[in-house]
């Protein structure tokens, strides 16, 4: 319990985990008793993990291999006022990948209840909002607008407060 | 093709994302402007807590606007007579904080003469009792208005600055944030406050530069009793007393510890025994400690050479030796926890210092690391 963890498996204790698609991962058990999701797609013959393929399982593997022994955080952590803006320059090149991964990702992580990163894959995404215009942020994103034109000029009416803040 | 994140399907996720824009105005405005969903997804953000951003008036008139019928009714007869027109949202139901003082200033940009009609606007709050979560009050003097509160069930913060304590007694449930600052500290009320919140306080800050003389042993007593529960601490200008010891060994779930203790006249041995006490029972929950603008940097190797806890932010002074910045990569290595650590003294940081122990762990200046109560 030296670093704040629970995890009770030993360090060469491996489980098998398959992906949707069929690829097979042997990971280190401790990861599967951090995030305890993972333990039900344990080894079974013809289990897998239904909704992740084996591209983006090997990714969200990989981070959670190298956060291995970080200290677990508890629920009452997640409030969005005491968030830290602070990412780490790992995750952050981790997380360079394209838009499509990167969705996939947080997609994965909140389907497989991997709390810490859903939280950077959000703050990622939120990062390349910031300071865009909505016109840059549809483009970034993809995003069509259909606002009729009366809606957007009463709402900009309503909420000029925030414009330039 | 849009991610389904951004289509709707999942709006649990999007509004995870936004939430990350908490304090980025202008960049929720421009996320409300993409699309109509977004637009959904983006205003409860914008709107909740828009008085400690913007003091426009016109923010004021779409306020009083979007507020129900019976509110409106109240502020026309109360306050002041102007018709509103209706909104595309009702803007007030999103709110979550209200800063007294903030809205005072903006209503008094509004209307001229507030002096009496500000305490109406506190009672037409009432039937947004439901939305309330934070509540901050700043420079208020109690008055029978502020018994609104004892209405506002799901208030989780209560956030006091030079206030009168009165205003603890009008609050008959349990909250999971209280902050006190600038306050003279008095025991009895607080205590009891204490008693009420209980398990349920999470986090408590309380800060006045001043001396807590009688009041100290009777709160941290207090807080050990009442409130085991606690992930965030942070108290200053305390005494290095082996009450507080009792106390910080007491919080088993704590995470967030900021201390900022005053001259207690040990002696230099003395003082060393006891810091080393109190690293070794910092709890193994503990992941960001602050000694930022203390005297205790000068025991930092004694801090770290005996710290068991797998912090994860470390907030100091300075590096002003050798024996500290081998204690710090000692930590480092040791525990292999800490990611960041933010400094007060950046500035007077030596070059070769800061190369040597960024081979380990990030330096920042402190004020890049902000944790919030």
């Amino acid at each position: 319990m030296d670093n704040g963890t629970s995890n009770s498996a030993s360090e060469n204790e491996t489980i098998t985990l398959k992906s949707c698609d069929g690829i097979e991962f042997h990971i280190d058990a401790r990861i599967a008793n951090r995030y305890t999701l993972l333990n039900n797609w344990n080894g079974g013959e013809s289990a897998c993990i239904p909704n992740v393929n084996g591209k983006v399982l090997e990714k969200v593997l990989e981070w959670c291999e190298h956060h291995i022994n970080d200290p677990q955080l508890n629920c009452g952590d997640d409030d969005s006022r005491r968030r830290n803006t602070i990412i780490e320059e790992w995750d952050e090149n981790f997380l360079s990948c394209d838009q499509d991964m990167l969705f996939e990702i947080i997609l994965a992580a909140n389907y497989l209840e991997i709390k810490p990163l859903l939280d950077l894959g959000c703050k990622t995404v939120a990062n390349m909002m910031k300071s865009k215009s909505p016109e840059e942020i549809r483009s970034a994103f993809n995003i069509d607008n259909d606002y009729t034109p009366e809606e957007e000029e009463q709402f900009r009416k309503e909420n000029e407060w925030a414009e330039d803040y | 093709m849009a991610s389904k994140i951004f289509m709707g399907n999942m709006p649990e996720l999007m509004e995870k994302i936004l939430e990350n824009l908490n304090n980025e105005v202008s960049s929720l405005h421009s996320c409300a402007l993409v699309s109509r969903h977004w637009c959904k997804m983006s205003i409860p953000l914008l709107w909740q807590d828009p008085f400690s951003f913007n003091r426009k008036s016109s923010l004021i008139t779409n306020y009083f606007s979007s507020l129900c019928e019976d509110e409106k009714f109240f502020l026309k007869k109360r306050v002041i007579n102007v018709e509103f027109s209706k909104t595309l949202f009702d803007y007030a139901r999103f709110l979550k904080v209200i800063d007294l003082d903030d809205l005072e200033s903006i209503v008094l940009r509004w209307i001229s003469d507030i002096a009496n009609e500000f305490h109406g606007i506190l009672s037409a709050l009432k039937s947004q009792k439901q939305s309330l979560r934070e509540v901050k009050i700043e420079y208020c003097e109690y008055s029978t208005e502020f018994n609104v509160l004892s209405k506002c069930e799901n208030l989780e913060t209560l956030r006091l600055k030079i206030c009168d304590y009165s205003v603890l007694n009008t609050i008959d449930y349990k909250i999971s944030t209280l902050e006190i600052i600038d306050t003279p500290i008095e025991a009895k009320p607080i205590e009891s406050f204490l008693k009420k919140s209980g398990t349920l306080l999470q986090r408590l800050k309380i800060e006045f530069d001043y001396a807590w003389e009688e009041s100290e042993t009777l709160l941290l007593n207090a807080i050990k009793s009442f409130c085991p529960n606690l992930k965030y601490l942070s108290i200053i200008f305390i005494l290095f007393s082996a009450e507080l010891l009792e106390l910080i060994g007491s919080l088993q779930k704590l995470q967030f510890l900021t201390l900022m203790l005053r001259d207690d006249k040990m002696s230099e041995e003395e003082s060393e025994i006891r810091y080393k006490e109190f690293v070794e029972i910092l709890p193994i929950t503990l992941q960001y400690l602050d000694l930022t603008n203390t005297r205790q940097n000068s025991y930092l190797d004694v801090w770290l050479n005996n710290c068991s806890a797998p912090l994860k932010r470390l907030l100091i002074d300075g590096l002003d030796n050798e024996k500290q910045t081998q204690a710090l990569i000692e930590f480092c290595k040791r525990k292999r926890t800490l990611n960041c650590v933010g400094v007060s003294k950046y500035s007077e940081l030596n070059d070769i210092i800061k190369k040597e122990v960024e081979m380990y762990v990030t330096l920042v200046l402190s004020e890049y690391i902000v944790i919030d109560c």
